[in-house]
């Protein structure tokens, strides 16, 4: 039972508050580029290390998540001595003026480094972050200390590597971005780790090894590599193992190429931990992890005539629990959940969730708003989660004609549809999550807020991902936007909120209350306070 | 009436951003350009479903400074069907004084209208229909169904775009009937019509042609420069004839 109920929590407006505490644990990236911090115009990374917070526990702070401890970290020194994005791009543009306009700052960073995927493992131990530029780095938890029982182990970078570059196709004349869609981790079996992580075309299952022994002795070959020439050899020896400084190597293993004509939006691994779905715009592939060379298509939306094209597949998910159950969403609102038993080919789905649009809240954009950005299987296979662009929406599996829990993310866009249009963030794809026992759902929004919602108190709560305030411990507030009429002290106003700052990808520990956060090109990690 | 003007405004906003997704790198976002499709319908419909209609822009004697070209006039067949006797709006003219990449409400919507007529009377094979239909390469045309096979042949540019692209992104609003079919006609003209006017645009202007390369791929730049390369010769409005004449493949090579 992780979940901690406090007596002193205070909860902060109307929107109440969760029982758990967050605190700051860690953030990773660069830092935000502002003009005036020097270091960002040096083009160096700054290696601040801050130390660990000592044991003692600030004065009582209204419990939250609290931050333990605050690392700007190697990962983006590492990223760059990678042959990927040259540094010099970014620093002309970060000592250019900024110009911030009203709705929307303007930070500059390396394009590249924007955060585009974020997946824990099963055990929670690891975790993944994709981004623009193709690469992955996956974060591990360090053991816990038995000095330090009160946090847990803090997450550092394990390895760092390319998994996908940028290519052409020729026969298109078309760049295929090397951006990581999706990342999906394979339940581990052996010593090594695997995932699947895709762009738009390619999916690709890697190996995570760890080496921490090398051979040594060898009769005829040399420490360096050199080989001996055998006539020096007098004696024999046997090579034994000797300990060396722990290296992680990353190898793809299967590349699963050349089966999608459209953009790779998901990627889902069966609970046969033996195949998995690849979906497009219009098409579902069945892989299997072994074979490289062929996939199944299961479905098929494409129309005869593309002209006739209404609707496309923004999700899909295979059912935790049974290996021939999965859905898809599509962008008119609807998921449909198909069986593979029914037909080799599932156009035609078991069950259709659908709700009906409320006729009142129709308006030009009522039909980008009701697109599903993203789809999650709860943990027991009982209920799915759903998001779109104003709300996030629970549906038993057992009741088709409408979600059992609604819950508004931003309601007090809804009237800014049209700003939100032109400037593009309505086509925003927010991602969705799950905690470990079902209870509370996640979900990000813009000004780097976030926002969870407890299933079973029905309180949410709103909380930021930034820099400002937030030292070794710092819990976090809980923010409120006012929508409208007199603004309360500490609220913030439609108006002033940030557009550029989105969360779009949210991650939460399998097993404990540990989330990971990405804003745009920073990954920051709370945790529940420990008492 | 705020309806209306408001229509008008999401119908030039969505216009651009189909137009400034060809250059894109990675390809179409076929999703993106479908939801924007949808808003562009609906917005047409709200726009042409209102009683009052704004009068017509300049009268068809701006339409010789389009450039010289063969094609009869669409706007002549948009002016018969679409209200009798008026005549018809010069919006290839419009797009490059326009200045700015928004020429304003006022292409829009006359625009839309022309181009629904031209298609109404394009079940003859029209051969401005046929070329702005077959610019359109987010959006194939449904003119380009009604188009006679000739005409398809000669429409080698424009069509070429649709084509290739057409396996991959196009996602053009769903016809349900004539009515709809001639709608989506008129996105697609738009479309062509707006594309060649930018072209133009382009072309005059530096920024403006470098924005291909920037877009980071010599595939962005291969998709937008048939219209872009067409833009060379410094033709003010690239003209469907034009348009059609170039071999995409060399402009292609061009702008590489």
């Amino acid at each position: 039972m992780f979940l901690k109920f406090s007596l002193r929590s205070v909860f902060y407006g109307a929107g109440g508050g969760n029982d758990i505490q967050w605190c700051f644990s860690q953030v990773k990236g660069a830092v935000d580029d502002d003009v005036a911090e020097g270091a960002v115009l040096s083009g160096k990374l700054p290696e601040i290390l801050l130390v660990s917070v000592p044991p003692s526990l600030p004065p009582p702070f209204l419990p939250l998540w609290v931050l333990i401890q605050m690392k700007i970290h190697k990962r983006i020194s590492a990223l760059r001595k990678m042959k990927c994005f040259p540094c010099q791009f970014s620093n002309t543009i970060k000592s250019a003026q900024l110009n911030t306009s009203a709705l929307m700052s303007v930070s500059f960073f390396d394009q590249a480094d924007i955060i585009s995927t974020v997946e824990f493992n099963h055990s929670g131990e690891l975790l993944a972050t994709g981004d623009k530029g193709g690469r992955v780095v996956i974060f591990q938890q360090e053991q816990e200390n038995k000095t330090q029982s009160h946090s847990r182990g803090e997450y550092n970078v394990y390895s760092t590597f390319q998994s996908h570059e940028p290519e052409f196709d020729y026969l298109k004349s078309l760049e295929i971005e090397e951006k990581i869609n999706k990342i999906r981790w394979l339940p581990q079996k052996n010593a090594a780790q695997f995932l699947l992580s895709t762009n738009d075309k390619t999916i690709k299952l890697w190996k995570i090894s760890e080496r921490d022994k090398r051979p040594e002795g060898y009769n005829l070959k040399e420490e360096d590599g050199r080989y001996r020439d055998p006539t020096t050899v007098t004696t024999l020896r046997v090579p034994v193992f000797r300990p060396m400084d722990l290296m992680v190597e990353a190898s793809p293993r299967r590349i699963f190429a050349n089966a999608h004509t459209y953009h790779i939006n998901s990627i889902s691994i069966n609970s046969d931990y033996e195949t998995y779905l690849s979906a497009d715009d219009l098409r579902i592939n069945l892989w299997h992890l072994e074979i490289t060379d062929r996939s199944f298509n299961i479905v098929d939306i494409k129309p005869a005539n593309m002209e006739e094209l209404t609707e496309v597949i923004t999700a899909a998910e295979f059912h935790p629990n049974s290996c021939n159950t999965f859905v898809y969403s599509s962008s008119k609102g609807t998921i449909r959940l198909c069986d593979m038993r029914a037909s080799a080919l599932c156009d035609r789905h078991s069950k259709l969730f659908e709700e009906p649009e409320d006729p009142s809240n129709r308006s030009f954009f009522s039909e980008i708003i009701s697109s599903i950005s993203d789809v999650k299987f709860s943990h027991s296979g009982r209920y799915m989660m759903t998001r779109d662009y104003l709300s996030v929406k629970i549906w038993d599996l057992n009741m088709e004609n409408r979600p059992v829990e609604t819950y508004q993310v931003h309601e007090y866009l809804r009237s800014k549809l049209c700003s939100l249009y032109e400037n593009d963030c309505i086509f925003d794809k927010f991602e969705c999550c799950w905690n470990g026992s079902d209870s509370i759902v996640m979900t990000g929004s813009y000004n780097n807020f976030f926002r969870m919602f407890d299933r079973n108190t029905k309180r949410d709560i709103t909380l930021e991902a930034s820099r400002e305030n937030n030292k070794p411990r710092t819990v976090l507030k809980p923010r409120k936007v006012c929508a409208s009429g007199k603004r309360k002290k500490d609220e913030i106003s439609v108006d002033s909120l940030d557009f550029n700052k989105k969360i779009l990808h949210t991650a939460w520990h399998p097993k404990e209350n540990i989330i990971a956060v990405a804003t745009t090109n920073n990954l920051y990690i709370f945790q529940d306070k420990m008492n | 009436m705020e309806f209306k003007l408001e229509a008008h405004r999401i119908v030039s906003i969505s216009l651009g951003k189909i137009y400034s997704a060809r250059g894109q790198r990675g390809g179409l976002k076929l999703h993106k350009n479908l939801l924007v499709s949808l808003v562009l319908r609906s917005a047409r419909q709200v726009y042409l479903s209102e009683p009052c209609c704004p009068p017509e822009p300049p009268p068809a004697g701006g339409a010789p400074p389009r450039g010289p070209t063969e094609e009869p006039p669409p706007p002549g067949a948009a002016a018969a069907a679409w209200a009798p006797g008026e005549p018809p709006p010069p919006p290839q003219d419009e797009a490059p004084r326009g200045g700015p990449r928004r020429p304003g409400a006022d292409c829009e919507s006359p625009r839309a209208r022309r181009c629904g007529c031209c298609c109404a009377a394009a079940a003859g094979g029209e051969a401005g229909c046929a070329g702005g239909g077959g610019g359109a390469a987010p959006l194939p045309p449904c003119c380009s169904r009604k188009r006679g096979a000739g005409e398809r042949g000669q429409a080698g540019s424009p069509l070429k775009k649709p084509r290739r692209e057409a396996e991959e992104e196009p996602p053009p609003p769903p016809s349900q009937g004539e009515q709809e079919d001639m709608e989506t006609g008129n996105v697609a003209n738009l479309i062509s019509i707006f594309g060649s006017g930018f072209s133009g645009l382009l072309g005059k202007e530096p920024p403006g042609r470098r924005r291909a390369p920037r877009d980071g791929g010599e595939a962005a730049a291969a998709a937008a420069a048939p219209a872009e390369a067409a833009a060379e010769p410094g033709q003010i409005c690239c003209d469907e004839p034009v348009l059609r004449t170039l071999n995409p493949w060399s402009t292609a090579i061009v702008a590489f």
